[in-house]
């Protein structure tokens, strides 16, 4: 009897000790691998230190933050999704051409922001897995003057590594109001067209190297 | 035809379109008097609130700015309410009750906002939404003069948003227009910066602001963050896995 119950005890501790041994290995694994809301939240915290700090000028923060975005945004997916059926119409020079004018239309129109940082803060308020495999992770961002407002981050992995295929603003989804605004001129005159438009505005926004 | 019958006549026309179906393309049958008036209330923009806002925000230190959206927000608290109540969701409407009260009276008369703080925050909803969440659909984008981007339902609910409004008790009926006016200039004020980077960085301004309204409108009224399983499809599938 006892050595029965001996035998159940060593029994219950070596499964203890496998449970155990396998959730850190488990936990190893996604530390290494680094999960969307990791992807996020180092991303935000990064961007926000880099925003806040005094020693940067404004172009300066920008270079940093375009290295940050092209490291953890996944431009091409974006620009596919954003000219949904059209992509194909793109031979692979063109494809090319366009998802680096649509990055550089990103990064020098939302690029200004960095002067206009007021101490705003992001908080991770949740994450879950989508029916595809993407992940989303939702955000809130607390401003000092004014009602927070939500963001959400949609990820999807790419090479192993999770990467940004869409942002939603309180509802608004960044690729869905690209679809919609290429769409005309797209049906209209073509993707070839729209690149040449995307260009022309990029070299006209583009701010002077000082 | 008068306003009224217009608008009614528009609401009932409305009523006999089929639901639309929610794909990616944005649903625009009238697009060219939508542009037409687009094109009217941007020129408006530039010319008169833009410049005034702008001169505005000169005078006016942020901290009045910000009590007089408190100040506007609070009026719209009853309504709030109500819709919250009317979409099935008495605790939300308590909580705007509560907060009006709170506002109205600790908050001098809604120029502060200590309720937010309180744990009875802000809500959106108006009498569109409630018609929404009873499954009235919004027919197409329609862009006012004057009002901007709209659709025929929730134009028509914009009288109901009117009459549970608290202003007509504050003050009488002329009051309306000198008010509407110092919150319209306000507003604008205070979406400076918003307005000029969003025509920067958008490249069809006009599709952009529709498939923006359409959205945010789609979100408000569902209360909800996610999209609906056909619409992250059409969205995130990339072509070539689509069959």
């Amino acid at each position: 009897m006892i050595t029965a119950m001996r035998a159940t005890r060593c029994g219950l501790n070596v499964f203890l000790i496998a449970c155990v041994a396998w959730t850190a290995m488990a936990a190893k694994h996604v530390l290494a691998e680094e999960g969307p809301r990791d992807v996020v939240g180092k991303t935000a915290d990064t961007v926000v230190g880099i925003l806040a700090d005094k020693a940067l000028n404004a172009d300066q923060k920008r270079g940093k933050i375009e290295d940050i975005a092209r490291q953890y945004f996944d431009f091409t997916t974006l620009s596919r999704l954003v000219l949904a059926r059209h992509w194909k119409e793109l031979n692979d020079e063109q494809q090319n051409q366009f998802v680096n004018e649509f990055r550089r239309h990103l990064s020098l129109t939302y690029g200004k922001n960095v002067e206009k940082y007021d101490n705003e803060k992001a908080v991770i308020t949740g994450d879950r897995e989508e029916k595809d495999g993407d992940w989303t992770v939702n955000t809130k961002i607390l401003r000092p003057s004014g009602e927070p407002f939500l963001v959400d981050y949609r990820l999807r992995k790419r090479d192993g590594r999770w990467m940004v295929i869409d942002v939603v603003i309180e509802g608004v989804s960044l690729v869905a109001n690209f679809r919609s605004q290429f769409q005309e001129i797209v049906s209209r005159d073509g993707p070839v067209k729209l690149i040449q438009i995307l260009r022309d505005k990029n070299d006209k926004g583009e701010p002077l190297k000082s | 035809m008068s306003m009224r019958l217009f608008v009614i006549w528009l609401v009932l026309s409305a009523l006999a379109l089929p639901a639309i179906a929610q794909d990616g393309d944005d649903h625009d049958p009238w697009m060219p008097f939508n542009r037409a008036m687009f094109t009217f209330n941007d020129k408006l923009d530039i010319y008169v609130l833009e410049p005034v806002g702008r001169g505005w925000n000169y005078l006016m230190p942020k901290r009045v700015q910000t009590s007089l959206v408190n100040f506007f927000d609070n009026l719209h608290g009853p309504r709030v309410a109500l819709n919250n109540l009317l979409q099935g969701k008495p605790r939300d409407s308590a909580s705007d009750v509560g907060r009006f009260l709170v506002n109205s009276t600790v908050g001098v008369v809604g120029f502060f906002d200590p309720a937010s703080g309180w744990g009875m925050p802000s809500h959106d909803e108006d009498f569109g939404q409630t018609l929404g969440v009873w499954g009235v659909p919004s027919g197409p984008y329609l862009v006012w003069p004057f009002l901007g981007p709209s659709n025929p339902r929730d134009s028509g609910a914009l009288v109901v948003d009117y009459i549970t409004s608290v202003y007509w008790l504050y003050a009488p009926y002329t009051a309306t227009i000198p008010m509407t006016t110092v919150s319209t200039v306000n507003a604008r004020a205070q979406a400076l910066e918003t307005v000029r980077q969003l025509k920067e960085a958008s490249v069809d301004y006009y599709a952009a602001i529709r498939n923006g309204y359409l959205q945010r409108r789609r979100a408000l009224v569902e209360d909800r963050r996610n999209f609906s399983e056909e619409q992250s499809e059409e969205l995130y599938k990339l072509e070539d896995d689509k069959e």
